[in-house]
């Protein structure tokens, strides 16, 4: 038969480089939910399908799939078998889903920037998380612990006074405006976003103080603001942040304004100025120079031989961005490497100079579609929200003792588990070899439990294998061998009343059987979260890949071993008749 | 050829497994929770000697610490685990901070309005004297002192209160380590606190999804059999496994952990594997029910023991390298596959044979 006109089977070869290409394309985490989409789509086709080739060629194309994704994008596994370090961090009081889910993020996005993309955060019931690096070097592990325990200091600074310090604002009194909280917050026009919050008897004068007759004039709010430090920016990074209406001058100025304070000035110079002035020097023997890294080493050596600390900043942390106020007034609006998060403008009613209490700071977005804008909202004010609770998480947070897991123990787990299920299936091929004394039933159920294993692996490999998702493609598989068993068995049956094909089915509907209630029995465990408020992530790996393998087993791997014994069979009994 | 143990009087098979049940029964009430449902703190030291945990036990009891302490040989080592039970003042420093950041916000709020209207000022004194009384709680738990903290504002107290809730969970953890620091010699520590909050908060999730599974997997098989005493047979089925499954856990020392409880749900899937089997081989299928009967059986056997030898290995692993989420999973599993080889075998065959000869016997009269 000419292969190209069996239409099916190349509609299947498409459909599989198609896969193939996104998992290559894709890489890890997606690869997995790519191999997933395989197995659905061609098991559905397999069951819909029913030549036998298809099912046996379907099964062989998705371990292909599986094993290259293997080859070419790994396999992730959990700190319990490469080694790493656990930190159990508790907070301070228990948060709910969405709250639980920005922690996450944060903690995430804050110990990520040392290039420790392989940082696991997981949430341990509503009031606590796990943060998983797969690394024992003690000064990577210090300095996740020393980031995470960090909380910064937020100072909102009028024309160079302290207008306002984290200190002094209620923690618990920081919130987002309504929507007609912001048709009321006065002003022209409607601000698109707005955050309320309180200060004390000490906050409230303070700000009176900076406040008074500054209208129009921005707070520059500052997190973590640096004391005692000097800024290097050099002309090509300031020629590109300036906006097209401005120049040098103007742009190097309103840099200046935000970075001035009473007593704690950051002065600002360009580099490619410095070598000819001998005045940049600095303050006394403590004092920073905040750089770019990839600023040359020349100026650098110049500025340590001034008497300077040079501190290096990511290229992308030195570059300012502004914005004009209403009385065309240019403003330096974001500058991260100081710290500066944003600027919005003092409005008319705070600036009269009588003490208040309750502020709020409102701004617009520049955006116009509805649901773009909706989501920049969103993130402004979570973003101010969290600057003003000193930029940290939401609630504080308390770190644990870690537990520290060596890279050579994690292997030897790894190495055992996978001995553990080689040395299983081996055992049961001699089980059920002796049983049936028929080798052509037991190869395929081998054959058929590593096409599992492969699959399993590198679909769950594409997130994380950790303890329990062993324990559960090692169920797995054990199961699957159950259900192989009761094909076996059927067709191995002196049965001359039923057809092989009626046997099969027979056999089938014991199997959708048991494999539809198995599947819902764990899948509570799966959804515990929609369920009961809290995700198990101890166990959640368990119940995936127990439910994974259940969903490969009916779709894929058990119509593929009865198409297998099917053909064996009829081999053998055409030479029986032939013979 | 084994003889067909169907033939005869087959419901003398059912007293093994209810006499397995009752002896379940028995001791499901000695299952000890772990770690996770019971709270409290585990703490896990690996080392390169073998430590004498009896010993050990009692140096801790010297120490004023009340600890359970077990010692394993693994693979790549010794392994010590030690049991904290629930420590009063975690208990007591959580509970105080619970009631604090539910009253916090009310107290700032107004701190704030009496600034402003003096109106306000008795009714913040009023409930900054409550705020007050839970701190000074806090602070004896911290062993601090209110005078040496400088307290002006609500936002100081609110800082200081967390502190102290640090110094409590921190002084907790240096009185248990400091000891086992001082005693035995290890290359590595895990401390796994569990509070009374979390603690209970994962009894209620899996008590919800015990629900959730049961219910659904009560649904499906109606659904699949739409014959009530063959259903009841499938889920008696299941939930004799679970019961004996447990009495395991409660006579070998089996904690009841989370690994463990996704085990008896997985039971609970498995079980029904050898119950379909049997229930679909026995009412949908032509001939003698006692020839299907057994040959369910046999077909279930090799079912069986093919898993044992999947959760056998699984649990041999367990041994070598003590890990407890391998070893709660396996055990619960394997002392479940043995309970369901009995039951099936014995009081779901029995059941079901029973209704078919039942049903035979009345079809034929009806003819």
């Amino acid at each position: 038969m000419n292969l190209f006109e069996d239409r099916k089977l190349v509609a299947l070869v498409l459909l599989f480089v198609i896969f193939l290409a996104g998992i290559i394309y894709y890489k890890t985490p997606l690869s997995g939910v790519i191999i997933m989409t395989g197995v659905i789509v061609f098991g559905s086709l397999s069951l819909f399908w029913k030549e036998s080739h298809i099912k046996i060629i379907g099964l062989a194309l998705i371990v292909l799939l599986a094993l290259t994704s293997i080859y070419i994008n790994g396999l992730k596994f959990g700190i319990d078998f490469v080694g790493g370090t656990r930190i159990p961090v508790t907070l301070d009081q228990a948060v709910d889903q969405s709250t639980m889910d920005e922690i996450v993020q944060t903690v995430k996005d804050r110990v990520s920037v040392l290039g420790l993309s392989e940082v696991q955060v997981q949430a341990i019931g509503d009031n606590q998380l796990y943060v998983e690096v797969p690394s024992n070097d003690e000064n990577t592990i210090n300095f996740v612990e020393s980031t995470l325990s960090q909380q910064g200091v937020y100072t909102g600074i009028v024309d160079g006074k302290i207008a306002v310090s984290g200190d002094n604002i209620f923690r618990t009194s920081i919130s987002p405006l309504t929507g007609t909280q912001l048709l009321q917050s006065g002003g022209g026009g409607v601000p698109d976003w707005g955050v309320a919050f309180s200060v004390n008897d000490v906050g409230a004068k303070q700000f009176a103080d900076a406040a008074k007759g500054k209208q129009d004039y921005p707070v520059y709010m500052y997190l973590d603001r640096p004391t005692d430090a000097a800024l290097f920016l050099s002309r090509a990074t300031i020629k590109n942040a300036t906006p097209s209406d401005s120049n040098e001058e103007e742009v190097m100025g309103a840099i200046r304004d935000a970075l001035k304070l009473e007593n704690d000035n950051i002065p600002v110079y360009i580099i490619d100025d410095i070598q000819n002035e001998t005045n940049v020097t600095p303050t006394d023997n403590m004092t920073e120079a905040i750089i770019s890294a990839n600023a040359s080493a020349q100026v650098k050596q110049m500025l340590k031989e001034r008497g300077f600390t040079v501190v290096e900043m990511p290229d992308a942390k030195m570059v300012p961005s502004f914005q004009r106020t209403a009385s065309q007034v240019l403003v330096l609006d974001e500058l991260d490497s100081v710290g500066l998060l944003t600027a919005p403008i003092l409005s008319s009613g705070v600036t009269s100079g009588v003490p208040n209490y309750n502020f709020i700071i409102t701004g617009g977005v520049p955006v116009t579609d509805p649901t773009l804008k909706a989501q920049a909202v969103d993130d402004r004010v979570k973003s101010i929200e969290s600057i003003l609770k000193g930029g940290a998480l939401p609630v504080q947070i308390t770190l644990g003792s870690k537990t520290v897991i060596p890279a050579s123990l994690g292997s030897e787990f790894l190495k055992l588990s996978l001995i553990t299920i080689a040395g299983s299936l081996i055992v049961i091929a001699i089980m059920i070899g002796v049983r049936y004394r028929n080798l052509t039933a037991t190869l395929p159920i081998v054959l058929i439990s590593m096409a599992e294993l492969a699959i399993l692996l590198s679909i769950l490999g594409a997130f994380t294998i950790d303890l329990p998702t062993m324990a559960g493609i090692i169920a797995a598989i054990g199961v699957g061998v159950d259900a192989q068993i009761i094909i076996t068995d059927e067709l191995l049956k002196k049965d001359e009343h039923h057809t092989t094909r009626e046997k099969i089915d027979m056999a089938f509907s014991i199997i959708k059987t048991n494999i539809v209630v198995a599947i819902f029995t764990m899948v509570p465990l799966l959804f515990s979260r929609l369920l009961s408020g809290l995700l198990l992530v101890e166990i959640i790996g368990f119940s995936e890949s127990t439910i994974l393998g259940a969903i490969l087993g009916y779709l894929l791997t058990r119509p593929a071993y009865a198409a297998i014994v099917e053909g064996v069979l009829a081999k053998e009994d055409e030479k029986k008749k032939t013979g | 050829m084994l003889p067909n143990i169907y033939k005869g009087n087959y419901k003398l098979l059912a007293i093994a497994p209810l006499l397995l049940i009752a002896i379940s029964l028995f001791f499901i009430p000695s299952i000890k929770m772990g770690v996770d449902f019971q709270g409290g703190t585990l703490i896990t030291l690996s080392m390169n000697r073998s430590v004498d945990a009896p010993q050990l036990q009692s140096q801790l009891a010297a120490e004023g610490i009340d600890a359970t302490v077990q010692s394993f040989a693994t693979t790549s080592g010794y392994q010590t685990e030690i049991e904290v039970p629930q420590s009063k003042d975690l208990v007591e420093a959580e509970s105080l901070k619970t009631s604090f950041n539910a009253l916090l916000p009310k107290v700032s709020q107004l701190e704030i309005q009496a600034y402003t209207n003096s109106s306000f000022n008795d009714q913040y004194l009023q409930e900054k004297a409550q705020l007050d009384n839970l701190s000074d709680q806090m602070f004896a738990l911290a062993k601090v002192n209110r005078s040496d903290l400088n307290i002006s504002t609500t936002n100081d107290l609110d800082n200081r209160f967390t502190e102290s809730y640090n110094a409590v969970y921190s002084n907790y953890q240096n009185s248990v380590t400091g000891p086992l620091s001082k005693l035995v010699q290890y290359n590595s520590i895990s401390i796994q606190i569990v509070s009374p909050v979390l603690s209970s908060s994962f009894i209620s999730s899996i008590l919800i999804i015990s629900l959730w599974s049961a219910i659904l997997s009560a649904l499906l098989v109606f659904l699949f059999f739409r014959t009530f005493i063959p259903s009841l047979a499938v889920l008696t089925g299941a939930l004799c496994d679970v019961v004996i499954a447990m009495g395991a856990m409660g006579l070998f020392q089996i904690q009841l952990t989370l690994p463990s409880f996704a085990a008896l749900l997985m039971l609970v899937g498995f079980s029904l594997d050898t119950d379909i089997l049997l229930t679909t081989r026995l009412v949908k299928r032509k001939g003698d029910p006692r020839d299907n009967a057994f040959d369910a059986m046999k077909t279930g056997l090799t079912m069986s023991l093919a898993a044992i030898v999947s959760f056998g290995g699984l649990f041999i692993l367990s041994i070598l390298t003590h890990i407890p989420t391998y070893y709660e999973i396996s055990a619960v599993c394997l002392a479940g596959i043995f309970g369901d080889m009995f039951a099936t075998w014995g009081i779901n065959a029995v059941t079901v044979l029973t209704y078919v000869e039942h049903r035979k016997v009345k079809e034929n009269e009806l003819v």
